[in-house]
Formats: C-alpha cells, sequence, structure tokens
C-alpha cells in the first residue's frame, strides 16, 4: 500500500508541475488541472477502502463535483480567450504586457 | 504478482504523457488511459462503485467536454509525443524518474518513514436489523442523501450556479 499511494502522490506532483510550466496551449494546463483531480480522487478512494471509513465516501464524490464546476469555468474562460483571438494559445493573453 | 502496483506506475506513465504538453487532443487520450488505469486500481481495491464513478462521471462527463473544446479550439498540425524534440526529452524524463523510485522501492522496499496508511479497521454504519450483502462504497456515497443532505442540495446549487456564471462569462 505504502508503494502504490507513493505513486499516486508522484503521479499528483507530475501533473501539478505540468500545469504550473506553459507551452503553447492553455487548454494543456487545464487538463493537468484535471490529472490532478483524479489522482486526488483515486487517493482518497484507495485511503478510504484500506481504513474502511464508510461515511467518507462522500468526500471523493463531492471533489468530483467541485472539480466539474471549476472544470466548466476554466473551460468557459478559454472559449471566451479562443473566440477573441482564434487559437488558446498562452502568446495570446498579452494585455498586461509587463 | 504485485498487479496493483504495475497500475499504479502504468498511472504515473500516463500523468507523464498529459505533462509533457503534447497538443491538447493528445493530452486527452492520455487522460482517459490514465482514468481507465485508475478505475482499475480502484476496482482491485474493492471499491467498483468508485470505479464506476470514474468511468461515467469523470470520463464520460468531463472529458467528452474537454473534448468538444478542443475540437473547436485546435490547430491545423497537433503536435505529438514523437514530432517534437521537448515532448521526447519530458517524457524521458518523466519515465526516469519512475525507474528510479521503482529501484528504490524494489531495492529498499519504503521510504524510512512509517507505515502512514496501514489498515485500521472500523465498524460499518448499520440501520438495519437484518444482514444481507452491502457494498461499502455504495452505501457511503448513499448516506450523502441521508447524513449529509445539506451537502448535497449545497452541490446541486453550486452546480446549477457554475452554468450561470459559465453563460456570463461567454456571452
Amino acid at each position: 500500500m505504502p508503494s502504490i499511494s507513493t505513486n499516486i502522490i508522484l503521479a499528483f506532483i507530475t501533473a501539478l508541475l505540468g500545469m504550473l510550466i506553459f507551452r503553447s496551449h492553455l487548454m494543456s494546463s487545464l487538463l493537468c488541472l484535471e490529472g490532478m483531480m483524479l489522482s486526488m480522487f483515486i487517493l482518497s478512494t484507495l485511503t478510504i477502502l484500506s481504513l474502511h471509513f464508510t461515511t467518507s465516501f462522500m468526500m471523493p464524490i463531492l471533489l468530483l463535483v467541485f472539480a466539474a464546476c471549476e472544470a466548466a469555468v476554466g473551460l468557459a474562460l478559454l472559449v471566451t480567450v479562443s473566440n477573441t483571438y482564434g487559437l488558446d494559445y498562452i502568446q495570446n493573453l498579452n494585455l498586461l504586457q509587463c | 504478482m504485485y498487479v496493483m502496483f504495475l497500475l499504479s506506475i502504468l498511472l504515473v506513465l500516463g500523468f507523464v504523457s498529459i505533462s509533457s504538453k503534447p497538443s491538447p487532443i493528445y493530452g486527452g487520450v492520455g487522460l482517459i488511459v490514465s482514468g481507465a488505469v485508475g478505475c482499475g486500481i480502484i476496482m482491485g481495491f474493492g471499491g467498483s462503485f468508485m470505479g464506476l464513478m470514474v468511468f461515467l462521471i469523470y470520463l464520460g462527463g468531463m472529458l467528452v467536454v474537454f473534448g468538444y473544446t478542443t475540437a473547436m479550439a485546435t490547430e491545423e498540425y497537433p503536435e505529438t509525443w514523437g514530432s517534437n524534440v521537448v515532448i521526447w526529452g519530458v517524457v524521458l524524463l518523466g519515465v526516469g524518474m519512475e525507474l528510479f523510485m521503482v529501484t528504490w522501492m524494489v531495492e529498499y522496499g519504503g521510504f524510512g518513514v512509517g507505515d502512514v496508511f496501514g489498515g485500521v479497521e472500523n465498524w460499518m454504519i448499520f440501520e438495519s436489523k437484518e444482514g444481507g450483502v452491502i457494498r461499502e462504497d455504495s452505501l457511503g456515497v448513499a448516506s450523502l442523501y441521508n447524513k449529509a443532505s445539506w451537502f448535497a442540495a449545497i452541490a446541486g446549487w453550486s452546480l446549477f450556479i457554475s452554468v450561470l456564471i459559465v453563460i456570463e462569462i461567454i456571452r
């Protein structure tokens, strides 16, 4: 069990690094954010299954609900950028100019 | 024999393929594969309802929306995992990190800290007099509607509000 949780925490760190380091698309960072949510869901479900905390099973489900909310808002922002510039390149977000 | 450990290694490799930032459509493919492997890990631990949640809600709900949005805002020549040297380098770095971690685990069998996720048994929630077949994960999620009904109402309301927020953002 510790080796499996170590792997899942490594997956979370990998997705976190992928979200923080930009390349060209804004969509790739949103996908890495979804990966972080998936790894948190898996880790919490495995922990609750091992410890038999039965009523805590609602926590991963609610995590999924609020991850869906934030994914929707992130996608709406991406669609706004894409409607203005045609693509969701990071270099298009240059209004601040600093 | 160590099937769960191998599946978790596949999970990390799937996440490496997302984090190497190819074109978003290939990142979506990597996320689907990672979600399927994660579902396998959860079902190997006995949580069949939670695995079904991963497939239905996560892959079938959220990733479909991501797929449609990616199809809308994508470029003409998407770059895959073999087309750019940067993506190759990140994938090799991720595979190397995972190999290092696996070698450490096989050789030393731990990281020196205690067993944080050890099994501590707890009683299940029984509310009836007779027995029967009870799946603890379905029962736990069903307690969302009984013990935490207010939280379920708040979650439903926030989903509704997020739809209105999305409509306002893309007005």
